[in-house]
Parts: C-alpha cells; structure tokens; sequence
C-alpha cells in the first residue's frame, strides 16, 4: 500500500486523470473532492459490496417467491403489526 | 407517504411493466434519487407501489427501465426499534435540516430491500431506502461501519437476526 501524507489543498493523481484533493480535515474525518473522467466509477468501499447486494435484490420478483409461503408469512408480519399498533393505540 | 402509482389507471405517466402490467402515476408520486443507487446508478426515478393483498410491502419500481422492481418494507416492520443514522453526505443528497434527526414516518420513510435466500428472504438494515417524505428526494443509506444488520424471515413468519 502507498502511503502519502497531504494537507488541506493539497492533491493526488491516480492513473494521469483522476484528481483527489484534500478539502477539508477535522478531528475524525477527511473531506475529500474527486474530479474524474464522466466514464470513471468512484463509489465508497460499502457502497461497492451493496451494488452486488441490489442486483440480487432487483432478481427478487423475477424467482417467483412472492407467489410463495413467503406472501403468507408477510401477511402474518400484517397482522402482528395491526395487533401492535391497536395495542399501542389502546395504552 | 406520497401518493403510490396505480396500477391500470389512467394518469400523466404510464409505463408497461413486466411485474404489474401496465402503471399510472401522477408526477408528485414520483421518487427522485439524485446518485440512482449502487450497482443502478442511472436509475434516477422511481414510483413507489403498493398492493392491498402484499402489504406492507413497497414495490419500487423504476421508471427508465420497467424490468427492474425492489421489493422492500418499512424497517420498522422487521425491527421495532430501528434508529436511522444519516451521513452528513445522505442528508444532504436528502435535502435535510443538518440541525436535527429526521423522524422515521414523519419526515422520512425508511424501506429495507428484500433479498431473496433460499426458500425465503432477509434484509440488509444497513443499507434503507431513505425519502424524504417533503420533498420525495430519495437514497439508499449505507452505514460504512462493519455489513452486521441482516435479518432474515423465518418459516414462522418473525425476522430473526443473521450471523
């Protein structure tokens, strides 16, 4: 790993093209601006493993689970939920 | 909420959807995600729907491309409790006052992802749907400390925490 110190203002070049500066550091976070090429990703390291994560989530209706015991059990979710919210209403 | 689309009506919009046939909706019922979401970023705006028979599920459908469909719930369906925590970097792709919480409900709807496992489903409660109920501004919230909020649903119907 390459290790780099910066100060507010200060910059890195990645790949001749894509500009990281330092915008703005305070006690526990770094505020970082990034100018890249329009075709170029840039995207938080948790944000990457959730673009995998929603793919499977769009596949969801195409498996055919909601004509499944899955409707069901969500109508049961329903009905707890109503159960809950009149107990609430009735305290 | 605002309003949900309506399926087989008549409105401004209509798209033909591979899930619901063909969908109505009226441009204020429209979400508008200013980054789409990881893994769709061009998707920028969506329709929330409702079905009687499926709630409390929210199919949210988008508008650019019929085929894809998220089916999510309200968090606090699967965890009562659930606390929202905003970057500074949502709030403001949110449109939100930096000066206070959003409430869950009232200033914003908080939707889990349903994600398909095995003969059933979990969610991943550290990555919500967030909109901005005021101003239909939308995102997904993804907490950058350790992946740890699954929850899947069990075959008695309660949501159980994944390890």
């Amino acid at each position: 790993m390459l290790i780099l110190r910066r100060r507010v203002g200060e910059a890195i070049i990645v790949a001749g093209d894509v500009e990281i500066e330092i915008i703005e550091i305070s006690r526990t976070r770094v505020k970082l601006g990034i100018t890249a090429p329009r075709g170029v990703a840039v995207t938080r390291r948790e944000a990457a493993a959730i673009a995998s994560e929603n793919h499977t989530a769009a596949g969801l209706l195409k498996t055919g689970v909601l004509e499944t015991d899955l409707v069901g059990l969500l109508a049961n979710i329903s009905t707890k939920m109503a159960k809950t919210d009149r107990a609430a209403a009735d305290m | 909420m605002t309003p949900c689309a309506e399926i087989d009506s008549g409105p401004a919009d209509v798209i033909q959807t591979p899930h619901f046939g063909q969908i109505g909706w009226d441009r204020t019922a429209e979400l508008f995600l200013p980054g789409g979401l990881p893994g769709f970023e061009d998707e920028r705006r969506m329709i929330p729907v409702e079905i009687p028979a499926h709630r409390p599920l929210v199919f949210l459908q988008s508008i650019e491309r019929p085929d894809v469909c998220f089916v999510s719930l309200p968090v606090r369906t699967v965890l009562p409790g659930y606390e929202l925590h905003l970057t500074e970097d949502d709030r403001a792709a949110l449109g939100l006052d930096e000066t206070r919480d959003p409430e869950i409900g009232t200033d914003v709807l908080c939707l889990a992802l349903l994600l398909p496992h095995g003969g059933s489903v979990e969610v991943n409660l550290d990555a919500p749907i967030v909109i901005n109920l005021h101003n239909s501004r939308c995102v997904q919230s993804i907490s950058p400390s350790t992946l740890s909020g699954y929850y899947r649903l069990n075959h008695g119907g309660a949501w159980e925490a994944a390890c």
